[in-house]
């Protein structure tokens, strides 16, 4: 290897302390010139960071368990906002800091594009990794020929989720969310509906419920596949409750079932024994991983509490991180294996609301649970995936002095940076939402910008900010991890934890059966 | 959704504060005092000490105005942060659970739904239903006066 040098005169430039290593290397890895820059801390963690990669070994195993991580709403930009929050959170440096899923080996880009839109919603982009094929905004588990909200219309246009092909090959199932459990992203592990909102009886249109379309809620308790769905934790218990049913948590407030069934006891009886319910921290505490099999966890009317918020629940409710490590519990006790799905289902809303501390706030719980999981599962036969369904119209933008809050004002060499007209923005800023009024940018000079309920600016008035179309990121470890490359469609995912599984070979050379009777069934 | 912004207006705001000092009887107004509506809730959803030492007090408060439920209505839904209606979040408005109702003096003036104002009135504790419409609250601002912030 020949030292080439870049600018003369090479003595200074360059220290050949390395040429005597140089003569003597041997093999593939030849000597390096010693750069004046060889200590610097940015150069030595780059250097760190090259031979940990070539010291890769793909792992070619087939796994026994899937574990995809979606943020929701999960875009680059919110993770880099994400990563300096959590830095400066710790009292260190916010843009250096190291997300969990940063030292996940292999990554890709994944486009989210749906079959009818340019910018995603999380059922099609959720539909995508669980199937292998994009849809239509707002439709579940159907193929992009389906129509939107049209029950008969949609018949026989059912496509297969991974959820589906794990529980047919005795595995075990799970998903958990901090939105309700019958929310697009989760529903796409079993769910199929022309319409996302479908989540209880009461949602559906008159032609659906004609046109026999089962709600959402009752597709989850009712699923046919194996000996049915075993871990579902999230919110939505409305959609599980009869309208004539006072709630646990909320006694003025009732369910939302217009058929009078309470499903969380319909779960109940089905699995009998091996069934357990929770919709509090008290109950949850109780469902014992050794004997449960089928936990049903409802902790909110809907979505569960923002992270910021959860300490002040009325009826208490578990993190995202309790909840997935109860799932792998219960999960793993499967020796089939298991496919978890786990969503931070909340970031996306606090966007939606142009509120960057609640979407900052729920990203870290959803990188705590990344964590979490990261130490307690074996990546030699766990495939782990994180990534989000679709961006959002956050932006991180100034030139703002290394160490300003995130969720601060732009701030130059310590003083507040002004734009035109004289006025200072914060660093995080979004394209549109319900932070822009239809009037001149207020002066926010004043204005507490630091504080959990400060929405950020934006530019176009909207009463919910809107998704962003731009690629999201891909991060894995474990079996076939390696083949997450380059940029791919967002439903490749699904090609990946398939081949992971060897899940379609196997159900190919399987014999096929009819669903089976939970009850009966044992593992 | 879009309300007029009518309280932008000058003439508009004075007859508010007019309102307002009325409101703190004769002489000049003494400040209320100013909390948070997060600070009225301890762990667990309970009531703070904070909410328990200011119940029966003429306090100011901040957040959003959630569209009114019914255009004549004399009280209106402040929360802390714009009921922005995601069409993606629910199917039906999923209300928070620490949201202020505010009962007004007079019939009032929908402010637009992301306007942050400031609301003072008596806070009262503990649940109670709205005859008219059936709206159930923990909290309330009653006999309440409110401008932009």
């Amino acid at each position: 290897m020949k030292v080439k040098v870049l600018t003369p005169p090479a003595s200074k430039r360059f220290l050949l302390a390395a040429a005597g290593a140089l003569a003597v290397s041997s093999g593939a890895f030849a000597a390096e010139a010693v750069l004046t820059q060889a200590n610097d801390p940015y150069y030595l963690s780059s250097r760190e960071q090259l031979r940990k990669i070539q010291a890769l070994v793909p792992n070619t195993r087939r796994a026994k368990n899937v574990i995809l991580f979606i943020g929701d709403g999960y875009g680059v930009a919110t993770m880099t906002a994400a990563r300096i929050f959590r830095g400066q959170q710790l009292k260190g440096d916010g843009p250096s800091h190291k997300l969990p899923h940063e030292s996940l080996p292999y990554s890709a880009l994944s486009r989210t594009y749906s079959h009818d839109s340019l910018v995603t919603d999380s059922a099609p982009s959720a539909v995508a990794m669980t199937t292998g094929v994009k849809s239509n905004n707002n439709m579940l588990g159907l193929s992009a020929s389906a129509v939107w909200r049209e029950c008969a219309a949609s018949k026989g246009k059912d496509v297969t989720t991974i959820g589906e092909i794990a529980k047919t090959l005795d595995m075990s199932v799970g998903a958990v969310s901090t939105a309700r459990i019958t929310d697009a992203t989760p529903a796409a592990m079993f769910a199929h509906a022309p319409h996302r909102s479908w989540e209880s009886d009461a949602d559906l249109t008159e032609e659906a419920a004609k046109a026999g379309c089962v709600d959402i809620a009752r597709q989850l308790t009712e699923f046919a596949f194996g000996d049915g769905l075993d871990v579902m934790f999230g919110g939505g218990r409305m959609n599980f409750l009869p309208a004539t049913m006072a709630d646990p948590e909320y006694p003025d407030l009732k369910g939302k079932r217009k058929d009078g069934r309470d499903l969380t006891q319909e779960w109940l009886k089905r699995y009998s024994n091996s069934g357990a319910y929770a919709w509090n921290t008290e109950t949850f505490n109780k469902i014992d991983p050794k004997h449960a099999r089928h936990a049903l966890a409802l902790f909110e009317r809907a979505d569960m509490q923002y992270e910021a918020d959860r300490p002040k629940d009325r009826g208490g409710e578990p993190s995202l991180t309790e909840m997935s490590v109860k799932a792998i519990d219960i999960l793993a006790r499967n020796p089939k294996g298991y496919v978890l799905m786990i969503e931070g289902g909340r970031i996306d809303h606090g966007s939606h609301a142009n509120n960057a501390y609640r979407t900052l706030t729920d990203a870290v719980a959803f990188e705590e649970a990344i964590t979490a999981v990261l130490a307690k599962v074996n990546l030699k036969d766990t495939l782990v995936i994180v990534t989000a369904d679709h961006s959002h119209t956050l932006s991180i933008s100034g030139y703002p002095d290394r160490d300003t809050p995130i969720l601060g004002l732009v701030k130059e060499r310590g003083k507040v940076a002004l734009d035109r007209d004289g006025k200072p923005y914060t660093i995080i800023g979004y394209a549109n939402g319900p932070g822009a009024k239809n009037a001149a940018r207020e002066d926010i000079g004043k204005a507490d910008v630091l504080d959990p309920d400060y929405i950020q600016q934006s530019l176009v008035p909207l009463t919910s900010e809107t998704h962003a179309g731009e690629d999201v990121a891909i991060f894995a470890a474990g079996p076939s991890a390696h083949l997450f490359q380059g940029v791919v469609d967002e439903n490749y995912i699904f090609f990946v934890m398939d081949h992971a599984l060897r899940a379609t070979t196997r159900l190919a050379a399987a014999k096929p059966r009819k669903p089976a009777k939970v009850a009966q069934v044992k593992r | 959704m879009s309300f007029p912004a009518a309280l932008s207006h000058p003439s508009r705001r004075s007859i508010i504060a007019a309102g307002l000092a009325c409101a703190a009887g004769a002489g000049p107004a003494r400040a209320a005092e100013r909390t948070k509506i997060r600070d009225l809730w301890a762990a667990g959803g309970s009531f703070s000490a904070e909410a328990s030492r200011l119940a029966g007090k003429s306090i100011e408060m901040r957040g959003y105005m959630a569209p009114p439920l019914k255009p004549e209505a004399l009280f209106f839904v402040l929360t802390r942060i714009p009921m922005a209606v995601c069409p993606f979040c629910d199917t039906e408005a999923a209300w928070p659970d620490d949201l202020v109702v505010v009962e007004t003096r007079r019939a009032l003036i929908p402010s637009a739904f992301n306007d942050l104002i400031t609301v003072t009135g008596v806070l009262e504790l503990g649940a109670k239903t709205d005859s008219a419409t059936g709206f159930v609250s923990r909290v309330r601002l009653v006999d309440a006066v409110f401008a932009r912030a």
